[in-house]
């Protein structure tokens, strides 16, 4: 396989799971929110090597402050 | 109280009083929204520090035409102001927010919550608006004979709660309870009038206005034709005035697909981005001139005051389908989408109506519906005139929305008989003077329907169409493959499986995988569509082909009108289901809801195909 080729395989996979991120935390945002924390939780244990403790945070998912509102078409009908 | 405490503050209103608007200005971005405990009504807080340093918690109460509560939103108000809810402070000083063009009823409010008795202030709002009307209000003798001062405020200017913040300010040194309650045995409306004669002074010629228009346009008769008279225009004017627009927007689209595919060497990154990308997202965002034409239209029409009357003239047939009066601000409202619409029903009392209005209102036609009509109607409806006025596609366009409309109107109708329900709630609501609308307001919320159109094109529609391409060209076809090489991509089985459901609703299996994506935005159907064929063609200039010539070459009359069909009902939103489910609190409500949709849909395809193909459009 030429590198050519090699790196444009390499966009389309990151194209994709980026996309896969996107779908998944617009229309499953409850099931990535309690995914991200399964995941950090073990990262974040005391004992955990700094570098581990800090991908932990930057997986587990910001604390939440606000109802989830609209989370659909971002927009709102006339107002009467 | 302490010196660190601050001081709490309660935005008290009837709705549309600008109250949001003033809490935005007064907090900036520094808000929490969440909900009340135990119900879905959203309690909005705020802080402000004032320029002499004093903080000041604010909460945005929910809009209120009375503190006799008839919904929920009105009794979490009441039951806040009064100190009641539990979990909240009681407020230290309530804010009262009126329409300076609408005082007749915002004041009968106002003197509800001087009642209370605690430490209040009049926020004259839109105070600019009632100057540019003629209406004179005067402050002094208003603040006088209420005994609470008076400001006047603009919520949707710059420093336009200056003077609110100065005497708030002022009040914080030594809160006193207002200075004047009713008179023993006076009532509300007495007390309101008192008080207009007192300190305000009409222009006469607003109210005569108001007066010959509504004459004709609140008519049981000529209302109702004025109405459905505007509501043909528009969509007239959606087909008539977009075409111009359109061309250049896919002029635009086929070049740059051209011109990416001419620099990028041939291999599956150029694929991506020709048939992917750049075919998907073309498809969709044609579409844009039509939905700003409809919103413009919607927008002038709120801005004009014409809205709430068509609330009014439409309550009698409502009613009589099962619906409130009051279910038609969400309905309207999910004309833009469902979403809002559905959050709407709160200020629906009745727990029966609002969950009718909640299951019906995935029938109006949102705008994520519009480019996939205007792409079939673009492919099968010929382009001319009828009678020699009328657009033919724009009367086909007119009539989807009215089937989606019928359709509700039956749907409650059939609820209503379902549980032998008699009653009617009686329609409150306020009718404002007509205005000329403002082109400034009508380009900013254009811009923002633009704005959220395009956010949604470069956000989850782009990563559908990435992921739909990437199932559409994986796994390429084997080496002694007789099938086009889409016919062994994940998403062309998934697509030919599918069609031993959809086949007998006449859709093949290019629509089945489109119908997929679409559930995440009806839209998407349209980009998924456009991928589809763009893989699927035999060479590059039949892929650089506009989808509209491409399906209508491949697709029977009855696959395309079993197609408008289908969604018209169908539930293709998982973000709508969500907010049923969230709405109702009930998993079995939304699942009725999924259910019935989808059969509906079905249903109404199955007879439209072969109804279609029996009369020999097949």
């Amino acid at each position: 396989m030429s590198t050519s080729l090699l790196l444009q395989y390499f966009v389309i996979a990151v194209a994709v799971l980026l996309s896969v991120w996107v779908v998944a935390k617009r229309q499953f945002p409850g099931i990535v929110r309690k995914l991200r924390v399964a995941i950090a939780l073990p990262l974040l244990r005391e004992g955990r090597p700094a570098w581990m403790q800090l991908v932990g945070r930057w997986i587990s998912p910001v604390k939440q402050t606000a109802a989830d509102g609209c989370g659909g078409c971002d927009s709102c009908g006339p107002k009467i | 109280m302490s010196a660190a405490a601050p001081l709490r503050l309660a935005l008290v209103g009837n709705p549309n009083s600008g109250k949001t608007a003033l809490f935005n200005q007064l907090t900036g971005s520094r808000q929490k929204v969440a909900n009340y405990a135990g119900v879905t009504v959203e309690r909005k807080e705020g802080r402000l520090v004032s320029r002499s340093g004093r903080h000041y918690a604010v909460l945005d109460l929910p809009g209120a035409y009375s503190l006799h509560a008839a919904s929920l939103d009105e009794a979490i108000t009441r039951d806040l102001c009064r100190g009641y809810l539990p979990g909240e402070p009681a407020p230290d000083v309530l804010v009262c927010v009126v329409d300076g063009t609408n005082l007749r009823l915002h004041l009968r409010f106002a003197l509800e919550v001087r009642e209370l008795g605690k430490p209040m202030l009049l926020a004259l709002n839109m105070a600019d608006v009632a100057r540019r009307r003629g209406i004179h209000i005067d402050l002094a003798v208003l603040a006088r004979e209420l005994g609470v001062p008076v400001v006047e405020t603009v919520a949707v200017q710059q420093n336009g709660s200056a003077a609110l913040v100065e005497q708030l300010d002022r009040m914080a040194e030594g809160l006193q309870p207002p200075q004047r309650q009713i008179a023993q045995g006076a009532d509300l409306h007495q007390e309101t009038r008192r008080l207009l004669a007192a300190a305000v002074q009409m222009p006469t010629r607003t109210a005569s206005i108001d007066g010959a228009l509504d004459r004709w346009l609140l008519h049981p008769v000529f209302g109702l034709v004025a109405l459905a008279l505007v509501m043909f225009l528009i969509f007239q004017a959606v087909y008539a005035w977009a075409a111009p627009l359109m061309g250049v927007i896919a002029a635009a689209t086929g070049w740059l697909g051209d011109s990416v595919g001419a620099v990028l060497p041939e291999g599956p990154l150029s694929s991506l981005l020709v048939n992917g990308v750049i075919a998907g997202l073309g498809g969709v965002i044609v579409f844009l001139p039509q939905i700003l034409i409809l919103f413009a239209f919607i927008l002038a029409l709120e801005e004009s005051g014409y809205l709430p009357r068509a609330a009014f003239l439409l309550d009698r047939m409502m009613a009589s389908a099962g619906l409130s009066g009051r279910s038609f601000i969400p309905l309207l409202s999910s004309f833009a989408c469902a979403i809002p619409g559905i959050m709407a029903t709160r200020s629906i009392q009745d727990p029966r109506d609002r969950l009718a209005t909640i299951l019906v209102a995935p029938l109006m036609t949102c705008s994520a519906r519009l480019p996939v009509y205007a792409l079939l109607i673009g492919a099968f409806i010929p382009q001319r005139q009828v009678w020699g006025v009328f657009n033919q596609q724009g009367l086909v366009l007119f009539g989807l929305y009215v089937a989606g409309i019928l359709s509700a109107l039956m749907v409650s109708w059939v609820m209503k008989k379902w549980r032998r329900d008699k009653g009617e709630h009686p329609l409150l609501l306020e009718l404002p003077s007509y205005r000329v609308p403002q082109v400034r307001d009508v380009l900013i919320g254009l811009w923002e329907r633009a704005w959220i159109f395009l956010r949604r094109v470069g956000g989850i529609i782009l990563a559908l169409t990435i992921l739909l391409w990437f199932l559409l060209s994986y796994p390429a076809a084997p080496g002694d493959g007789t099938l086009s090489a889409i016919e062994y991509s994940f998403a062309g089985r998934i697509g030919h499986a599918m069609t031993g459901i959809f086949a007998p609703i006449g859709f093949n299996w290019q629509i089945c995988i489109a119908l997929i994506p679409g559930m995440a935005a009806r839209e998407v159907a349209v980009a998924s569509l456009a991928t589809v064929y763009a893989l699927s063609a035999a060479d590059d200039s039949a892929a650089a082909q506009a989808l509209t010539p491409l399906i209508a070459d491949g697709w029977s009359l009855a696959t395309a009108l079993s197609l408008l069909v289908w969604f018209i009902y169908a539930p293709m939103c998982i973000s709508t289901l969500a907010t049923i489910k969230r709405e109702t609190n009930s998993w079995r409500k939304m699942s009725f809801a999924t259910i019935y949709l989808f059969a509906l849909a079905y249903g109404a395809s199955f007879v439209t195909y072969q109804l279609a193909v029996l009369l020999g459009a097949g």
